[in-house]
């Protein structure tokens, strides 16, 4: 065994009872999701009615476009900016070394984001303070500059996204290079699906704004506007939405079919369904349009659009975190020749986790009768905490788990039937030694009387 | 945590380029969001002061300088995102683990921030000009909030300088603590030092100004000198303020940091705080300028120097963790985009946003861009145009190869 195996990098684990790491970074990344592809695709609809507020000399759409703009700094840029960090740190404290990976690979590709999002959110201030201000020409420029800065950071994190669910290029692994990890099929029907979902996430929010036009006629010519650009997003995003599907690698298409709820198909073509059958309506009587009714719309993409999608992105690349290497659980499980990185489950295998892991405490090295439960717990806490509870609640916990059984010797058979093995196609396969595999079910089996010791 | 434990936490990608290349860029990028949050803490502090005035220069001040908070909270944030990316990439040991060790700080930080910046928000709809009496206290909880989150930063960073302690935190008495729930480790002399550093800076910035003002009509002469007074007298007092704390820093330095204090780094770090104390001397600044500013702006990349250099101290000097010795597996492709990106799209499109604001904001009425302005809009638009070319140009090749 070579040196670096002596001693794994893995990190410590924060474990949150109620809801799971995975969760707080999910609730987190959905409503960046909101803020980032609303902003993004208002500054496409922005850059397009300034283009005809100028050409056609209309100051009311320019005071639209200033309203939105205003709208959007204290909605989408504030939630966006922050959230967006916010999903580092949370990646951060939830999955270290998933984050890392994908730092490590595409840290330029996200300094050239950065660039981008200097540039768009110094626009947007442009774009609402300079209204008026400035000849339309100069506007035009300015609105143009926002418009396309902004598209370009959803270029490029479409793409680290789509490397973190699986590389772009099979040949990634062995060539190396971001590009081969960027480019691939999905990322490009992510660029068409998103951009789409983007324009109706910014219809959506502009229903907001027009809601509360004076002027009857214009209120009416924004409200169609609007729809027209929320149908046709809605429209073809679910079309090459379906076309993203189909570029996946089949045991991502497996899963979909296998671990996610079956509401969840019937449930996305419902969401855009009324998200269609709202905006048709707006066409038909624009009158109606309301501000509850547009907020209300924008919680329904939220809650039951984008969460549920978003967990089905999530799902598809288990038992990966980050581009089909690192586990959900932090272990590098796949060699990757070209950056040189080996997996760890070979050494694993061979000395188990709590001798190489750096953060286990001495006295747990080694399993004997006085520390088995605490060795059970700790092992529970580093294999299997990023994914289940540790009680009876949080995702998936323990207390749900093997139908009721608290047998010892059943949890065992199973841990070495279907983990040790790696026999479960959405789970990491968990290389315990027989001492830890024992442990770990003794700690299983005996978790009230864990929880009442531990409280 | 022994070397080799220090150096297992590497990711094991390696790195895209040489580790020295985003050391700079983390310094530099550093003392810009510094920069950007001294400014927002000292207009954030002086609305609020005006706010609750009955002066009226105060209350008169307070309007701008809500102006200025809010655009340098957005400034801070988005600037802060290239450090948080540096930081990561060479430091990951050190960062992930503090962040782990304190999870729950880490995502207060992130509530906390969206509170403050909201809670500014609403004071500068409802209580533009002056306030109303909650929405002045929205404000206070603001200023409030985003000291919170300083600290949060400030301890984040300490515990990161603390391996022989990691154990201890994560562990104590052997049994394994993963709440998350702790902070571990802070220095009050430093959290202050870096607080405080936003009145010199905010008082070269109010340098500024009073220039800026000076060639706009209509000219208040009285106004404006109050404001250069105002702003002299915070780089005076703000320097001294500094200084005492530099001080209460050095002096509760770990052990892990013995010999800094006297350092040629920390005498640079004195000496740079000495300048900004006597700038207002220096520029004979009573009506304004842009040298103040300039000059503040480079004691904070000087004082960035300087806290990179304590930690090379710290985790160099005591645990042996040598920074080049960081793999790197190099990656020319995304190198040059962004080198290109930076100096192409982003120096024509950030200097053409200056620019237009900058003659915006001085003309009277609407602006129109001068032949060298609009040229400069016309580069940036052209930059970005081909940079999305490029994209699908180098995407389409990798996917028909």
């Amino acid at each position: 065994m070579d040196n670096s195996m002596e001693i794994l990098g893995l990190y410590p684990t924060w474990y949150q009872p109620a809801l799971g790491s995975g969760w707080v970074l999910g609730i987190i990344a959905v409503v960046h999701v909101l803020a980032s592809h609303t902003s993004v695709g208002a500054a496409l609809v922005s850059t397009w009615l300034a283009t005809v507020a100028v050409r056609r000399n209309r100051p009311e759409l320019l005071e639209y476009v200033r309203r939105y703009g205003v709208f959007l700094l204290v909605f989408s840029y504030v939630l966006g900016s922050i959230t967006g960090p916010g999903i580092w740190f949370s990646a951060t404290v939830a999955s270290p070394r998933g984050l890392s990976a994908l730092i490590h690979s595409y840290v330029w590709w996200w300094a050239t984001e950065w660039v981008f999002f200097f540039i768009e959110v110094i626009g947007i201030y442009l774009l609402v303070y300079l209204a008026g201000k400035v000849d339309g020409r100069s506007y035009l420029k300015i609105a143009w500059i926002f418009g396309l800065a902004s598209w370009a950071t959803m270029l490029i994190i479409v793409g680290i996204l789509s490397f973190m669910m699986w590389p772009g290029q099979e040949r990634w692994f062995t060539e190396g290079g971001t590009l081969n990890g960027f480019f691939g099929l999905y990322t490009f029907a992510q660029i068409l699906s998103r951009t789409c979902f983007m324009l109706m996430a910014a219809a959506l929010a502009g229903g907001l704004i027009a809601a509360y036009l004076r002027d009857g006629a214009f209120r009416l010519e924004m409200t169609r506007k609007l729809a027209w650009v929320g149908i046709l997003g809605a429209v073809l995003g679910a079309v090459f939405f379906q076309w993203g599907l189909t570029t996946l690698p089949e045991s991502a298409q497996l899963l979909m079919k296998t671990r996610l709820p079956g509401s969840f198909v019937p449930a996305m073509w419902a969401i855009l369904a009324a998200i269609v059958v709202y905006f048709a309506a707006l066409l038909v009587r624009p009158g109606a349009l309301n501000v509850p009714l547009a907020a209300g719309m924008m919680v329904g993409l939220l809650i039951f659009g984008i969460w549920p999608e978003e967990r089905a992105r999530e799902s598809m690349r288990k038992p990966y975190v980050a581009g089909q290497f690192v586990y959900s659980n932090q272990i590098i499980a796949r060699d990757v020749p070209a950056l040189g990185v080996k997996s760890e489950l070979p050494a694993l295998e061979a000395r188990g986790m709590l001798a190489l892991h750096p953060f286990i405490p001495q006295h747990l090295r080694r399993i004997g009768e006085g520390n088995e439960l605490e060795a059970g717990h700790a092992l529970a806490i580093v294999y299997c905490s990023n994914c289940h509870g540790l009680g009876t609640t949080g995702t998936r916990p323990f207390g749900e788990m093997f139908a009721g059984n608290r047998d010892a010797a059943d949890i065992e058979r199973f841990i070495k039937g279907a983990l040790v093995t790696g026999n479960m196609v959405n789970m990491p396969r968990i290389p315990l030694r027989d001492d830890e595999a024992h442990a770990l079910a003794q700690f299983i089996a005996s978790l009230p009387l864990w929880h009442s010791i531990t409280r | 945590m022994d070397i080799d434990t220090l150096y297992a936490l590497r990711s094991s990608s390696g790195l895209p380029s040489h580790p020295a290349v985003f050391l700079v860029l983390l310094v530099l990028t550093w003392a810009l969001h510094m920069i950007a949050v001294h400014v927002m803490l000292g207009s954030t502090a002086l609305a609020l002061t005006g706010a609750f005035s009955s002066n009226a220069n105060w209350r008169r001040l307070a309007g701008p300088m809500l102006d200025t908070a809010k655009v340098a909270v957005s400034l801070a944030i988005v600037i802060g995102v290239a450090p948080l990316l540096f930081v990561q990439v060479i430091y990951d040991p050190f960062w992930y683990v503090s962040n782990v060790l304190s999870a729950r700080w880490a995502i207060a930080f992130i509530v906390i921030l969206l509170t403050a910046y909201w809670a500014m928000y609403h004071h500068y709809f409802v209580g533009k000009e002056g306030g109303s009496a909650t929405s002045r206290w929205s404000l206070a909880v603001s200023l409030a909030l985003l000291l919170v989150a300083g600290f949060i930063m400030h301890a984040l960073t300490s515990q990161a300088l603390r391996p022989e302690l990691w154990m201890a935190w994560y562990a104590p008495e052997g049994h394994l603590e993963t709440a998350g729930s702790g902070i571990h480790e802070f220095n009050l002399g430093r959290y202050l030092f870096f607080i405080v550093l936003a009145a010199p800076v905010t008082g070269a910035w109010l340098l500024g100004c009073r220039r800026y003002l000076d060639r706009r009509e209509p000219r208040d002469a009285p106004y404006l000198d109050w404001i250069a007074a105002l702003g002299n007298r915070l780089m005076t007092a703000g320097g001294f303020a500094a200084l005492i704390c530099y001080a209460g820093w050095m002096a509760a330095l770990p052990e892990s940091a013995a010999g800094f204090p006297v350092s040629f780094w920390s005498i640079a770090a004195n000496a740079s705080i000495l300048l900004l104390i006597v700038i207002p001397a220096l520029f004979r600044s009573a009506s304004g300028g842009y040298g103040p500013f300039v000059t503040a702006a480079g004691v904070i990349l000087v004082l960035a120097t300087v806290r990179e250099a304590l930690r090379h101290r710290i985790l160099f000097g005591t645990h042996g963790y040598e920074l080049s010795t960081y793999a790197v597996n190099l990656d020319w492709y995304s190198n040059a985009l962004f080198c290109l990106t930076f100096a192409g799209v982003g120096g024509f499109a950030i200097a053409y946003s200056v620019a237009i604001a900058w003659e915006a904001g001085k003309t009277p009425g609407i602006y129109t861009a001068s032949p060298r302005v609009n040229r400069l809009g016309g580069f940036a638009l052209a930059a970005l145009i081909v940079w999305v070319a490029q994209y699908f140009f180098f995407g389409f090749l990798v996917i028909t190869r």
